[in-house]
């Protein structure tokens, strides 16, 4: 069941990920009513007409005396994401991010997070960055149709996570940089069949530094022996990085994700309004 | 040839170092090394979905064993035609439902863990225990195993089936 299973899932993954982009503004829930009113609404072909403003090259503008380009568009546009940012206000679960059990403290800069604690003589950190972390949908192109007035499924951040290990006697830091199955997050009904994270490759890297040092020997674990795998799992786990962390970790990094996507909203309309 | 080990679940602290180490010196005790097997270690939810899906049985349970070959009998291997035949088949252990009842007995977990995934080993090579000689065929192999692990780790463990019939 494993191994056959296995397969498909691997086989439904390539395919979408070759054939479907990642999710843009208009593939969240509520904008998809939305889009439909900015279509209406831009009435394309009566603003392309020439006008006294802009006799040839077509952009209908609106003066605000800020001396930048104002077009029928961009009021649209900015009207759009009004709407928009009241309804993703309207679902945000979290005003607050959630915090994480087991002591772990939080420091965030956009849309990267990181998470300390200190256990006898070892310093852990996470590190994840939201961007890029909502995997694509995995509902069947001929399904769509049939979807009709169904609710869109919720949208769920998976980012890869970067875990270093720090031996404050050595200054040594063991650096594992750890993954979301692809499958963990689809809609089939008997997909589950993967650890809920997986760590994907192991190195020594400088402590303290940012940067990944090439020349650091690197053990990718995809023909890596079991044994030292469950090693490795155990390993984490005894530091606090375990199931329970890899959703919690998920709860955080969709809250980070949605708050950051509202406030890009709210920066993109500003910036379009003036 | 491997064993592939699973932990979908959080409710229960998994070592699963531990689990992979008793479970093959119990692959080598059966000769089924060269032989892949999966270890899918679930909550009460999940095996009891399983448990009513594939035995109309709607309560959690311990194991659930779901042998790769169909023509299976106790005391001889699978004898694989084709290379992807090398497979025995995935125990699904409930290792929310043994913890709670280790607690219950207070017995220590990882080891009622190795003796469950043992027995589900079994059944994947046939053994069965609905029959009083089945019992005694699968008590024996169980046994027989357990005693090696014992061997090697220095354990005390003993048969899932040991109070299974009265003897």
């Amino acid at each position: 069941m494993l191994s056959s299973l296995s397969r498909s899932v691997f086989s439904a993954a390539a395919r979408v990920l070759v054939s479907r982009p990642l999710p843009v503004l208009a593939s969240r829930g509520p904008g998809r009513s939305l889009c439909r009113s900015l279509w209406v609404h831009g009435g394309a072909s009566s603003a392309l007409r020439p006008t006294f403003l802009n006799p040839h090259r077509g952009f209908p503008a609106v003066s605000c005396g800020c001396g930048g380009l104002h077009t029928e568009g961009d009021k649209a546009f900015a009207e759009f994401l009004s709407d928009e940012i009241k309804e993703e206000k309207k679902i945000q679960k979290h005003k607050n991010l959630p915090k994480m059990s087991g002591g772990w403290e939080i420091e965030v800069h956009g849309t990267e997070a990181k998470l300390t604690r200190k256990v006898s003589g070892e310093k852990i950190s996470v590190t994840f960055n939201t961007n890029n972390s909502i995997p694509p949908s995995f509902e069947e192109e001929s399904q769509e149709g049939q979807k009709g007035e169904e609710e869109e499924p919720e949208l769920i951040s998976t980012p890869n996570f970067v875990v270093e290990v720090t031996n404050l006697d050595s200054n040594q830091t063991l650096v594992l940089d750890c993954h979301y199955p692809e499958d963990e997050v689809g809609h089939g009904e008997e997909e589950e069949e993967s650890d809920i994270f997986t760590i994907r490759e192991v190195s020594f890297q400088p402590t303290g530094d940012t940067d990944w040092k090439e020349n650091s020997y690197t053990l990718g674990t995809d023909s890596l022996d079991w044994a030292l795998y469950d090693h490795l799992m155990d390993f984490l786990a005894d530091r606090g990085i375990d199931n329970t962390f890899a959703d919690e970790l998920v709860e955080l990094s969709t809250a980070l994700e949605h708050q950051e996507y509202i406030r890009f909203l709210e920066n993109l309309k500003s910036f379009i309004k003036c | 040839m491997s064993l592939l080990i699973r932990n979908l679940q959080h409710v229960v602290n998994l070592r699963r170092a531990l689990l992979r180490k008793n479970l093959e010196i119990s692959r080598s005790c059966l000769r089924v090394g060269n032989f892949d097997v999966g270890v899918i270690c679930i909550n009460d939810a999940k095996i009891r979905q399983l448990n009513k899906r594939y035995r109309e049985k709607d309560t959690a349970t311990d194991v659930l064993s779901f042998p790769f070959h169909e023509d299976l009998h106790p005391g001889f291997l699978p004898k694989p035609l084709f290379q992807d035949e090398y497979n025995l088949g995935d125990i699904y252990l409930g290792v929310e439902f043994i913890y709670r009842q280790c607690q219950q007995t207070q017995e220590d977990f990882h080891s009622v863990l190795t003796v469950t995934a043992v027995h589900g080993l079994c059944h994947l090579l046939g053994y069965t225990h609905d029959r009083l000689e089945d019992w005694r065929q699968m008590f024996e192999k169980e046994n027989e195993v357990l005693w090696a692990i014992n061997k090697a780790t220095g354990s005390a463990l003993k048969p899932l089936t040991t109070a299974h019939f009265d003897h």
